[in-house]
């Protein structure tokens, strides 16, 4: 069978290619932990540099014997773990028969304070003692890398092998291969891949951790030779700013130079001990590589799942190539389905799991550096007052729901006729849930201003003071929920006025006859064949209602003292006012919970079907 | 239970200016099983509707009894009604279903309870009482409906086509049922249908509608053998009868028969006709109508169709234009397109004058 054949062929092609793939990208990615750490190991080699070389007289350039001899001595600091040039100018100092650096190179780093890559090394820019100009450069040469481990290539291995077993059963009809045998091996092909992954990554990884080590190494070494040789340092700290930019120096306890990993504040740190003086010790911490290194598990599981995928696509294939029709069919309710799951995908599903992968970051708009704090900010959120207050708030808030919903039911059962005057009150208690939400809120602020607003005015003519709807705490919430009310009411009542058509006339002629008033008809009858109805206003408004900004966004900006902090204005005032995004996903997260339970519990009370006989 | 006096009842519905009722006057003597019969949009169902309150007639008098209830609510009339969906309440047991009634009348509870087991059990649904309407079959929802409409006890029972949602065999067997449950309970029933086969079997009376107005009240035999007018007679038998367009002239030398010939078509009937010439309706039942040699019969007509039915054979044959049902015993060889004679007889035929009036 030439098609079964082709199928097997997709399916042992997409189990090599989907492997070599997952090696591949982590072996991209052990590449960029190396080259980061080039980049910042020239950056801190040329502010040592420029630390212990003293300057020319009579200029902000750097004597080039002195120079020289530093260049040398860096190049050689046995310790020192990366190979290393010097460049005076264009000149290399190191290696005087290297090839000089291009013209162009360096007018690159005069423009741009960042590192550039040129030949194959990082190059950081060496700066004259002002910091001013750019006198030369140092390039540093990142490590190839080891290859896969033996770990990885131990799975590798078995990736391929359960592959193979899963093409071939994907290639053989269900009566050629036990039944064994086509259930179990897709599975075990997947875990296989799986655990590729995770060896993959564990690569990735543990270069990114041993570059973070690297650093702190050849940084301790430049640190404590700088102590000896500049006297400066020796009473400021903040001399050495340069060397150890991007880390913290803090006071410490004497060590070897191995360096370690210690959670501070909930933050993972890589720290080593660095000896400033005898009997003065600092410790040189740094937020570690492979912190920031999930992403990259995601694109190894990513392209090492796509493996097991590709086979189970040819197992299908295979499958249906006696049922042209039911394939054809198949394919083509997948492309109808494909523009929406993709929009799903892209504008829901994504976002969700993002938020969800901020909510267990500390990341701010402003901060490089987004590091994993696990459940710190569930936590933070347990502490934190304005949590509970807008929590509260947003529960109260809720409450109007019910009430605009038994309004409106009200209204729909007064209007259900189908006269003109019907229509047009109808119409009208529509309009303002079609009308911009913020016009209308705003002409809602203007009703309930204190000195001028329309609604204060009516009250003067029963002899009632005038009240500070909006600025009054104790009125506040009420106002915003009115405006609520107002708006929701008109979707509410034209949702139960397709429910009332859609109940038959006859069950109410034959509570008539049977000798039911009209208030035991709605009770007894009407109401309950609504109840999915209900159901679905409560449903949709409650959510609706948990999401609630806008109102307080326009009205009152969560204010006074925040009697109107709802948890969406919370997560946004958290997310855009504060930046702090990690902690707003968290509260995010908290609102998806809270929402899922609510309607869970609404689906529990209500949810019994009805069936029309 | 009571009789049921309906006075010049007249319904116009507000969007168009023709009324549903005309002026229809009937009167449903105490425990008679009536049958309005009549086709879709005859008013039959209005006529219903006004009776059980449903609808406020435009004008007239309706009677319960001695009571005159035309405007009272549906709560105070005492009858009940079965509908032709049953409309169960769905969200409601048959055990709530069938107390509805009695639970918005405030009935003891007790009382419910005793009444709802009598009622089920004399319908055969005891053991259905804990199901909901969704879970029942069309047979036993017609049963859950009837009881809802006998646990009550009410002076007048009404049926809106109560019978058209279920299949053939279990209509006739649930017809055989709610007539024994008339002769049990004795009570008023009025039942509306479009099914003339329904209204025979069913009906003490039969009275027929049309176009808001009466048309014939009478026993089935009646109805069968002296339809009042052309539309009655079309529209009771199966298939209804036949109804020719003829003129009508004093019969010539040498022909057999009456005083009187129509002559319709190819066909030349004599009739016992004296003082009627100009246009005459002549109608003959199929079974009256029997086919013989080319010239024997009353003219000659074409077969147009042949339906074998195994017991008997419809013959649809054109007599110059007209054509004319024959329901013939048996199987029998006919080819389309032959000539046929065609044979009435002649005891059994009816006259109606060009407006459709019966002559007699």
């Amino acid at each position: 069978m030439t098609e079964r054949s082709g199928w097997r062929a997709l399916a042992f092609g997409g189990v090599v290619l989907t492997a070599l793939l997952t090696l591949a990208a982590a072996r991209w990615a052990t590449a960029r932990y190396e080259g980061a750490l080039a980049e910042r190991a020239a950056a801190t080699t040329a502010a040592y540099l420029s630390l212990v070389t003293p300057a020319a007289k009579g200029g902000a350039g750097y004597e080039l014997p002195r120079l020289l001899i530093e260049s040398h001595a860096v190049g050689e600091l046995a310790e020192l773990t990366s190979r290393v040039e010097v460049y005076h100018g264009t000149a290399p100092l190191v290696h005087a028969t290297g090839s000089p650096l291009p013209h162009a190179l360096l007018e690159r780093l005069r423009r741009q304070a960042a590192p550039q890559w040129n030949a194959g090394a990082a190059v950081a820019p060496l700066l004259d003692r002002n910091g001013w100009d750019v006198v030369g450069a140092i390039a540093v040469w990142p490590q190839s890398g080891a290859g896969p481990s033996i770990r990885t290539l131990l799975a590798l291995l078995v990736a391929l092998g359960t592959g193979a077993m899963a093409a071939g059963g994907a290639g053989a009809g269900a009566v050629e291969s036990g039944l064994v045998r086509r259930r179990w091996s897709p599975a075990c092909y997947g875990a296989a891949a799986a655990l590729l992954a995770i060896a993959a990554y564990g690569d990735v990884r543990g270069v990114a951790a041993d570059s973070t080590d690297r650093w702190l190494a050849d940084t301790r070494l430049l640190m404590q030779e700088a102590m000896a040789r500049v006297p400066d340092a020796r009473s400021s700290l903040s001399t050495l700013a340069p060397i150890t930019r991007g880390a913290e120096v803090v006071p410490g306890d004497s060590a070897g130079p191995a360096s370690w990993r210690r959670r501070v504040n909930g933050e993972g740190h890589a720290a080593v001990a660095v000896r400033l003086a005898p009997g003065r010790w600092a410790e040189l911490r740094v937020l570690p590589a492979e912190t920031g290194s999930g992403g990259w598990f995601a694109v190894t599981l990513g392209l090492a799942l796509l493996g097991p995928c590709a086979a189970a696509f040819a197992a299908w294939g295979a499958r249906m190539a006696t049922q042209p029709r039911r394939r054809r069919e198949t394919v083509t309710a997948w492309a109808f389905l494909a523009p929406s799951m993709l929009h799903l995908a892209v504008f829901s599903f994504a976002p969700i799991l993002f938020a969800f992968y901020l909510a267990m970051h500390r990341w701010s708009l402003v901060e490089p550096v987004r590091p994993f704090v696990g459940v710190a900010n569930f936590a933070r959120m347990l502490h934190d007052p304005l949590v509970w207050i807008s929590l509260r708030n947003t529960l109260l808030y809720v409450l109007y729901v019910p009430v605009s919903a038994a309004i409106a039911l009200g209204v729909a059962l007064a209007l259900s006729r189908s006269t003109w005057g019907a229509r047009a009150v109808r119409t009208m208690f529509f309009l303002p849930y079609v009308s911009s939400v913020v016009a209308v809120t705003l002409v809602w602020q203007w009703m309930y201003h204190a000195d001028f607003g329309l609604i204060n005015y009516l009250l003067s003519f029963v002899h009632v003071r005038p009240v500070d709807w909006l600025g009054n705490p104790k009125t506040a919430l009420l106002a915003v929920m009115a405006v609520s009310v107002w708006v929701q009411l008109g979707y509410q009542m034209t949702v139960f006025l397709a429910g009332l058509n859609g109940i038959p006339q006859t069950y109410l002629d034959a509570a008539r006859v049977d000798g039911a008033g009209a208030w035991q008809r709605f009770w007894k009858v009407t109401f309950p064949l609504l109840r999915p109805v209900t159901l679905f206003v409560l449903v949709t408004d409650v959510i609706g209602s948990f999401q609630v900004f806008t109102y307080v966004y326009v009205l009152t900006e969560g204010g006074p003292l925040h009697a109107t902090d709802v948890i969406a204005y919370r997560i946004y005032q958290t997310a855009w006012e504060f930046l702090q995004f990690g902690y707003a996903s968290a509260l995010a997260v908290l609102l998806f919970v809270v929402l899922f339970a609510v309607t869970r519990v609404q689906f529990r009370l209500l949810g019994r079907r009805v069936e029309y006989a | 239970m009571a009789s049921v006096t309906l006075r010049r009842l007249t319904k116009t519905f507000d969007r168009d200016g023709k009324p549903a009722l005309h002026d229809l006057t009937l009167e449903v003597r105490d425990g008679e099983f009536l049958v309005l019969l009549g086709p879709s949009g005859c008013g039959k169902t209005t006529a219903l509707r006004c009776i059980a309150g449903l609808e406020e007639p435009s004008a007239g008098e309706i009677r319960i009894g001695e009571r005159e209830v035309t405007h009272l609510a549906p709560a105070d009339r005492d009858v009940a009604m079965v509908f032709q969906n049953h409309a169960l309440y769905p969200h409601l047991t048959v055990r709530a279903n069938v107390a509805f009634g009695l639970e918005v009348r405030r009935v003891p509870k007790p009382d419910i309870a005793r009444r709802v087991q009598e009622t089920a059990e004399r319908l055969g649904i005891a053991e259905l009482l804990e199901r909901r309407p969704a879970q029942l079959s069309g047979g036993q929802r017609q049963r859950v409906a009837l009881g809802r409409a006998i646990v009550r006890n009410p002076q007048v029972f009404l049926f809106d086509e109560p019978l058209s949602n279920l299949d053939a065999t279990l209509r006739s067997e649930m017809r055989a049922e709610l007539l024994q449950l008339h002769r049990a309970l004795g009570a008023t029933m009025i039942y509306v249908t479009h099914d003339q086969a329904e209204a025979m079997t069913m009906g003490e009376r039969i009275a027929v509608l049309h176009e808001g107005r009466l048309r014939q009240l009478g026993t089935p035999a009646e109805i069968y053998g002296m339809p009042a007018d052309a539309f009655v007679a079309r529209f009771t038998g199966n298939p209804g009868m036949n109804v020719l367009r003829g003129q009508g002239r004093a019969s010539s030398e040498g022909e057999r028969g009456g005083a009187g010939v129509v002559d319709c078509g190819s066909l030349s009937v004599p009739v016992a006709l004296e003082h009627y010439e100009g246009e005459i309706l002549l109608g003959v039942r199929p079974e009256h109508v029997s086919l013989c040699a080319v010239g024997q019969g009353v003219g000659n007509a074409a077969v147009r169709v042949v339906e074998s039915l195994g017991a008997e054979t419809l013959v649809h044959v054109d007599a110059g234009g007209q054509t004319l049902v024959a329901k013939l015993p048996g199987m029998v060889e006919l080819h389309v397109g032959a000539t046929v004679g065609v044979h009435l007889d002649r005891r059994r035929l009816h006259l109606f004058d060009g407006a459709g009036e019966r002559l007699e």
